[in-house]
């Protein structure tokens, strides 16, 4: 009896909450029933490998657009170097996993440079001095930046850089990358300090100071100079320590790195790189689009303007635009007992497991789809259960009122400005194994980002999570598709769309879903 | 008798008022001239014969000026002027230059009749566009737009259509139908051709903004809401000004087509609706003038650049982007307006010091 009653209230709800939501049931429904009526003519272990490989997709898709949504949803801004931030992550993550010896040292200059920058109200100090005016002012300041520069680059010259020479095929970076995934990859030779090192590292020092006292003078308005603190003067006196140190036990680290098993070293490129899309993140927030937040297409405009110049740098920096990437040793097995067989054969060090009758990659069914639960869920949890969590999302809805109550909103917008560009990065150094690197990877995947966040209402958080799964469905469907034809009714011979008509068809679907749902599947109805 | 004296006044004052643009219309007709007696040492002859030299090499980069002008324009009149933020407005000029193209080569079509398809065509995806007006505002509006011109950009360099529009390399090899249009062979008349264009878009636009359907897209802009209640169907208007747009974009597309000698497929791309949202916000949004000096800056910058720098270009190009943005917020045109207005007040209060001034009113922002 009361079993019977409840089941009756349960089935009202259920009703009620159609009712209520029609038009996205209906959308949902109709995009099952397409998926069904797709697998109806593929057979069991083709179809699971087509949705295994769609969440691959899904989940690099998903590690953007997230950053996508959630910048976009917390301050308006819609961040079109997404996928160029996605781009520089898989590069860096690249130089780390085959080249440790050069990004070792890349970082050292780096941290000598950043270490001025730390103490910052020294320099506001000794820029207060300089004349008030405006013109003069502007005017010193932009001379000692140039003169910054100038000392910046003659003395970081000096340091020693074990680069490869793309020309050269013994040491081509195609030529690294398989010589990781076989193993047997050494550093180069290490290269010496040109000149006395005293002499660099006390001139990049002075550099670095030059160029922030040239940025600390932009500011006018010399209001009250806070005193340095010591926790910055701390930090910078790490910085500099730790530059020390790695640059006194640079062969010995490059030693350990290259014995490390490509696994570790997979791991350490993936958290170096999310480091440096935080970093970038932070710092594009700062000091590029907080001027421009009343005026949003300058925004657009301006990201559009870092995403060329992050082109252009990883042109410049890393010579030829296209590499490979070795997998991880983890997932490169090959031989005795391979492949694995069952749910258990991801563990068994093959690279590719037999589930279900369907052969997977186990890095790209696998581990790839893995990181993007565990990234699903820690977002989720960041956002339901923390305190910052709270803050983010009072201030989708609302950031002036989340001001007005006393909370620094601004410091917020550069947090999830930076583990927007932070989960990009780790999006790209996922992907460079399977997919390879290129320049253009990023407008590939932003487009796709854009189709997931805008299918899952713009804001929306799992909603982006749920398009970017439904994008990278719908591709790896019309690729296969694409090999077997489509029986269109009324037409004798099935259609058989070529490779390059394939993202048509996701963009086609995001078109459907925003004419019928203007405010996607998981967005509000005021925006 | 008095209604042609009349008409007189009205064309001299429509002259004067407008001998600025006429003054800069004559300066380009001579530019020609002038390179080719400067610079290359030759004399009027050598524009007329087609000669090659720095004259015909600066005529055919004004010429591309020219229709990214016409381009920037038809964009500064949805975005600028009506406030509707598309990502899609590289179709409308892609959509130009392929059809004129194909009509062209693989119809052999008329020239004229191949302008009917252009204006068929153009008026076509202005529809579809507004199709989906009603429904998606703001940022989803600029992704749907963004949807169509992918999906055309992909439709385009697909093999399906090879035979065609040539898949990635491009629609190429197709002729001149008529001597004017003939950029080669004869590039100073194709050179007065596109001036008298864009120069005659230019006055139709400012006509048309200042006309009380241009209020009324200035209202959509600023307030649909209130713009609805005061009893004006938006819906019409923006319709209105996405055909005009379109329509002058197809147009600037016909001319690329027949400016260059392949017309490849990221005309359609996203980068292409960039370029013409850089220009207007470079030249300034919403001043329609701000779209042909931007478009000068634009081309001048990125040629010369290139010219110079080599590889690292592209890196300058960023860089003065995020400049422009960050300190040219207004755009030059834009800028200048704000501060001609204290010019003018400076100029003015010097003259009253001297006692020889007449107040003038501040001109009324647009």
């Amino acid at each position: 009896m009361t079993a019977q009653t409840t089941e009756k209230s349960l089935n009202k709800r259920v009703a009620e909450v159609i009712e209520e939501n029609r038009a996205r049931v209906t959308v949902l429904a109709v995009l099952l029933f397409l998926f069904l009526a797709a697998f109806a003519g593929l057979e069991r272990e083709d179809w699971f490998a087509v949705i295994m490989q769609g969440l691959s997709i899904g989940a690099i898709t998903f590690l953007v657009a997230s950053g996508l949504s959630l910048i976009f949803g917390l301050m308006d801004v819609l961040n079109l170097a997404h996928g160029e931030i996605f781009m520089l992550g898989a590069y860096v993550g690249w130089t780390v996993y085959t080249r440790f010896d050069t990004a070792l040292d890349i970082v050292i200059p780096l941290l000598f440079l950043a270490a001025p920058f730390v103490v910052m109200p020294v320099w506001r100090k000794v820029s207060g001095r300089l004349p008030t005016d405006p013109t003069p002012r502007r005017v010193a300041s932009w001379a000692l930046l140039a003169v910054g520069a100038v000392v910046t680059w003659m003395t970081v010259t000096r340091f020693p850089l074990a680069i490869w020479d793309s020309g050269d095929f013994t040491q081509s970076p195609g030529n690294f990358s398989t010589q990781v995934g076989l193993g047997i990859l050494a550093p180069l030779t290490p290269d010496t300090f040109q000149g006395a090192a005293v002499v660099a590292v006390v001139g990049l020092l002075i550099g670095g100071s030059l160029l922030a006292i040239g940025i600390s003078a932009f500011q006018t308005h010399v209001g009250e100079i806070r005193p340095v603190t010591r926790r910055q003067v701390g930090t910078a006196a790490t910085l500099i320590v730790a530059a020390i140190v790695l640059s006194v036990f640079k062969d010995s680290l490059n030693q350990w790195a290259f014995d490390l098993s490509t696994t570790w070293r997979f791991f350490l490129a993936m958290a170096i790189s999310v480091g440096v899309g935080v970093a970038l993140g932070a710092f594009i927030e700062v000091l590029l689009i907080r001027p421009l937040y009343d005026r949003p297409i300058y925004q657009l405009m301006l990201t559009l303007g870092v995403g060329f110049i992050l082109i252009e740098v990883v042109r410049d920096v890393w010579g030829r635009p296209e590499f490979s990437m070795a997998r991880p040793a983890l997932f490169n097995g090959t031989g005795e007992g391979c492949p694995g067989q069952g749910l258990g054969g991801f563990f068994s060090g093959c690279s590719t497991v037999q589930v279900f009758g369907a052969r997977l990659r186990v890095y790209n069914e696998g581990f790839v789809i893995l990181v993007g639960l565990i990234v699903l869920v820690g977002v989720t949890m960041l956002l339901k259960r923390t305190r910052i969590g709270m803050i983010i999302r009072a201030g989708v809805q609302d950031p002036d009122m989340v001001e007005v109550l006393g909370i620094n909103v601004r410091r917020v917008f550069t947090l999830v400005f930076a583990l927007g560009c932070g989960l990009a990065a780790l999006g790209g150094v996922l992907a460079a194994p399977s997919i390879g690197l290129s320049t253009g990877m990023g407008a590939l995947f932003l487009l796709g980002a854009l189709i997931a966040m805008a299918i899952g209402g713009l804001t929306s958080f799992p909603g982006a999570a749920a398009g970017a799964v439904l994008v990278g469905l719908l591709q790896t469907l019309i690729i296969r598709f694409g090999q077997v034809g489509i029986n269109i009714p009324f037409l004798a011979e099935p259609f058989e769309p070529s490779p390059t008509l394939v993202p048509a068809a996701s963009i086609i679907l995001m078109v459907i879903v925003l004419l019928v749902l203007p405010s996607g599947l998981f967005g509000r109805g005021e925006r | 008798m008095t209604a042609l004296a009349r008409t007189e006044s009205g064309l001299g004052v429509w002259f004067r008022r407008r001998r600025g643009l006429l003054g800069v219309i004559a300066a380009l007709v001579l530019f020609p001239f002038v390179i080719s007696f400067v610079v290359d040492g030759a004399g009027i002859a050598a524009v007329l014969n087609n000669d090659q030299g720095n004259a015909r090499f600066l005529q055919g980069l004004a010429i591309e000026v020219f229709i990214l002008a016409l381009y920037a324009i038809s964009y500064d009149l949805i975005l600028g002027v009506t406030g509707l933020l598309s990502f899609g407005h590289a179709m409308f000029f892609a959509v130009g230059a392929y059809s004129f193209g194909i009509a062209l080569k693989e119809f052999e079509l008329a020239w004229p009749l191949a302008l009917l398809v252009v204006l068929v065509a153009a008026l076509l995806q202005a529809g579809l566009f507004a199709l989906v007006l009603p429904r998606v505002k703001g940022i989803t509006f600029a992704l749907v737009t963004l949807g169509f011109a992918s999906v055309f950009w992909i439709v385009i360099q697909s093999s399906d259509l090879a035979d065609y529009a040539g898949a990635e390399i491009g629609l190429q090899g197709v002729r001149p139908p008529v001597w004017f249009l003939d950029t080669t062979n004869e590039r100073f008349a194709f050179y007065l051709v596109t001036i008298a264009i864009l120069f005659g878009v230019y006055v139709a636009y400012t006509r048309i903004i200042d006309s009380p359907v241009g209020k009324v897209l200035h209202a959509t802009r600023e307030n649909e809401d209130r713009a609805l209640m005061l009893g004006y169907n938006t819906f019409w208007f923006k319709f209105l000004a996405l055909g005009i747009a379109s329509i002058t974009a197809a147009l600037a597309g016909s001319l690329y087509a027949m400016h260059q000698p392949i017309v490849t497929p990221s005309v359609a791309g996203l980068g292409f609706t960039v370029t013409a949202l850089l220009i207007i916000l470079i030249g300034g949004v919403g001043t329609i003038s701000g779209a042909i000096i931007g478009a000068a800056v634009f081309r001048l910058l990125q040629y010369y650049l290139e010219k110079w720098f080599g590889g690292t270009s592209d890196l300058l190009i960023g860089i003065a982007y995020i400049a422009i943005v960050l300190y040219l917020p207004f755009g030059i045109v834009g800028t200048w307006r704000a501060r001609s207005l204290r010019i003018k007040a400076g100029r003015d209060r010097l003259l009253g010091v001297f006692g020889g001034g007449q107040e003038t009113p501040p001109p009324a922002e647009e």
